[in-house]
């Protein structure tokens, strides 16, 4: 158990390159002034697409990278310094690393027999995590005869037997194929629900992070850009980076210029006779003529009804029906406003519909610096 | 289905089955045409060795067997003596090989440095120059430096043809190997030595025990670097076979004793780590 804390730390990799008589060209950081904390028992997801400094934080984090600037603290032990082994941390590798001419057994033994423990006590810690992680049946074979989802397990089961203060995850679920990656999924969870070990898992699929994480960090061009809840980043992004980032299908996002009209605004669209009613708690923020990004989910785009205030009809591009939800798709300017709709709607393409957006569930974003417009 | 039929289906099964057998028995001959083919140099030279010289150049296989050769060469000359010398410069230069070449290799493969590739290059371009084309500086330098007919300016020389194999075949195996492995082990607590010695030199086995073999064979079977850089103190057997070509006459009953007696060592070698030759090369080639 314990209690992680980043405080401003940056990395900026060297840069191998050098070239005699010329001064190396300094990389850009790979982490910008990440600070945050995890409390003890915490499940945090590092969240963000491939080379967004999410693994690299994790590596430092394990002592495998060193920081250049910033500190780090494990408890009240800043560990900036400390060497990967005496950091009482598991590290779940991304492809596995297991040690190939070793069985099973032995690479869950490895650890501990560095530490000269009893043979008797490793046989006791090497049961316990094999069965935390079901793998006590494949505690004879080598790594090379394991599927995927085996090896994975026997991974993060080795991480485990080092009881842990710290559990780190590399992107666990990356290389299994669909059913093999819920499966282990669920079997983390029910994992962190029984140890309660506090655990960080780096990944850049949304869907693992919002299952799996107590709290989801979004992380972009080496810089946090949100940490809340699953709820509180699908719910109230803070930019366009984690608006478009999380949710599936994506949010809406798209241009749009005010336009002001008898008791209110309506937001307008180029190149499109889309007109939609700009929910009311935004009247002092924006006027006549301003550009905005406007962001809504699929599931917040509603149809309107009969006698409800609305804009104009505009026709259907795309319908698909999926059996337990609907999709239409309308066509403004040169993107398309997707909705989705559990309702027993049918359309065909080219029948027109008024839409209007759920008040609650529209965000306004700067066109500039994508940052968040709140009321 | 009538009895025609079946009776013509059975006799098809009975053709296939011919057939299959008599493919067996095709295949296990060609290939024991080529094993006597491949083989024959071994067999005809030791065929020469129990060869009297007067029956040397007969070329059917009737002759009376002679122990004469042996005697000659075993007892007559010290051809012992160059055998175990040969163990000593060939072992010894295999030793150092893997001593010095697999941390090299390491490096290679696992740190970038300037000019990385050039210095692994300039390692394999060593086996490209003939020897026989920097045996005068050699001879030359080590005359001056006293290495001149010692153990020790054999073993050094022979790196030369050594070396190169040997780094870069354990060079493709340490690239095969991710780090993570590495850094696995540095995360349970094992020091760089053991990680290297437990994980690393298991894994690299099969690759660094084939070429070692081949060191050792191109060690031993080394003709240019022992003639011009050994004289009396250090012998090989390359060099001691001369001895049985005199001016007026060649025996070459007892050159083929010497050669017999000479590819001993290599035989046994492969035959114990036969498991590993084939794997070892061809594995960390085709992945790397």
């Amino acid at each position: 158990m314990a209690v992680l804390k980043l405080e401003h730390i940056y990395k900026r990799y060297d840069n191998s390159e050098k070239k005699l008589f010329k001064k190396a060209k300094k990389n850009d950081f790979a982490v910008k002034d990440l600070s945050f904390e995890c409390k003890d028992g915490e499940f945090i997801g590092i969240l963000g697409p491939s080379g967004c400094g999410k693994s690299t934080t994790l590596r430092m984090i394990a002592g495998l990278e060193q920081i250049t600037a910033g500190d780090m603290y494990i408890g009240d032990t800043r560990i900036n310094d400390l060497l990967p082994k005496d950091r009482n941390i598991g590290l779940a590798f991304e492809d596995y690393a297991l040690y190939p001419p070793l069985t099973v057994y032995d690479n869950l033994a490895f650890n501990m027999r560095a530490k000269n423990i009893p043979e008797s006590e490793i046989k006791e810690a090497v049961e316990r995590v094999a069965g935390l992680m079901k793998v006590d049946d494949l505690l004879e074979m080598k790594p090379l005869g394991l599927s995927g989802g085996q090896k994975q397990r026997v991974n993060i089961a080795r991480a485990l037997v080092r009881r842990p203060g710290l559990l780190l995850l590399d992107e666990p679920l990356s290389h299994l194929d669909g059913k093999m990656r819920q499966q282990l999924r669920y079997e983390i969870k029910r994992m962190h629900h029984e140890i309660k070990c506090t655990t960080i898992i780096v990944t850049h699929d949304q869907m693992e992070a919002m299952s799996l994480a107590d709290r989801i960090a979004i992380m972009d061009f080496g810089c946090l850009q949100q940490i809340g809840t699953p709820l509180e980043v699908y719910d109230d992004p803070v930019n366009v980076f984690v608006a478009g980032f999380i949710g599936e299908p994506p949010m809406n996002l798209l241009r749009s210029a005010i336009k002001a009209v008898a008791g209110g605004y309506m937001f307008t669209f180029e190149g499109s006779e889309l007109h939609v009613p700009v929910p009311e708690r935004y009247n002092h923020v924006v006027k006549d003529g301003m550009a905005v990004t406007l962001g809504v989910r699929p599931v917040d785009v509603l149809i309107a009804g009969e006698n409800e205030p609305s804009g104009t009809p505009i026709p259907v591009a795309i319908y698909e029906d999926l059996g337990d939800e609907r999709r239409i798709s309308v066509r403004v300017g040169e993107n398309l406003l997707n909705l989705t709709t559990t309702d027993q709607v049918f359309y065909e393409a080219g029948d027109k519909i008024t839409l209007r957006f759920n008040a609650d569930k529209t965000h306004l974003f700067d066109i500039e610096t994508g940052n968040r417009i709140r009321e | 289905m009538d009895t025609k039929e079946l009776a013509k289906a059975q006799s098809g099964v009975k053709y296939k089955k011919l057939g299959h057998c008599l493919g067996f028995i095709g295949s296990n001959l060609a290939l024991i045409v080529f094993a006597i083919f491949a083989l024959f140099p071994i067999i005809w030279m030791v065929t020469c060795s129990f060869k009297s010289d007067a029956e040397m150049y007969n070329t059917v296989f009737r002759f009376t067997p002679t122990m004469a050769n042996y005697h000659a060469v075993l007892i007559g000359t010290d051809y012992f003596k160059a055998f175990l010398q040969n163990i000593v410069v060939a072992g010894g230069a295999v030793l150092l090989t893997v001593v010095a070449g697999v941390p090299a290799a390491y490096g290679l493969a696992r740190y970038n440095f300037k000019n990385k590739e050039d210095m692994a290059f300039t390692i394999l371009s060593f086996k490209f120059a003939p020897e026989i084309l920097v045996i005068l500086p050699v001879f030359l330098i080590f005359q001056k430096i006293g290495l001149y007919d010692t153990y020790f300016g054999l073993i050094w020389v022979y790196q030369l043809i050594t070396m190169p194999l040997l780094i870069w075949v354990v060079r493709g195996y340490f690239e095969d190997v991710s780090v993570e492995i590495e850094q696995a082990a540095q995360l349970d607590g094992y020091r760089w030595y053991e990680i290297f010695f437990k994980i690393l030199v298991p894994l690299v086995k099969p690759g660094l025990v084939s070429s070692a073999l081949l060191a050792f064979i191109y060690a031993w079977n080394s003709f240019t670097f022992p003639l011009i850089l050994s004289g009396f103190n250090v012998q090989t057997i390359t060099i001691t076979s001369l001895r049985y070509i005199a001016s007026d006459s060649v025996h070459y009953g007892q050159v083929a004793v010497a050669a017999t007696i000479a590819i001993l060592p290599e035989i046994i070698a492969c035959l114990f780590i036969q498991k590993h030759l084939v794997r070892g090369l061809s594995f960390g080639a085709v992945k790397g």
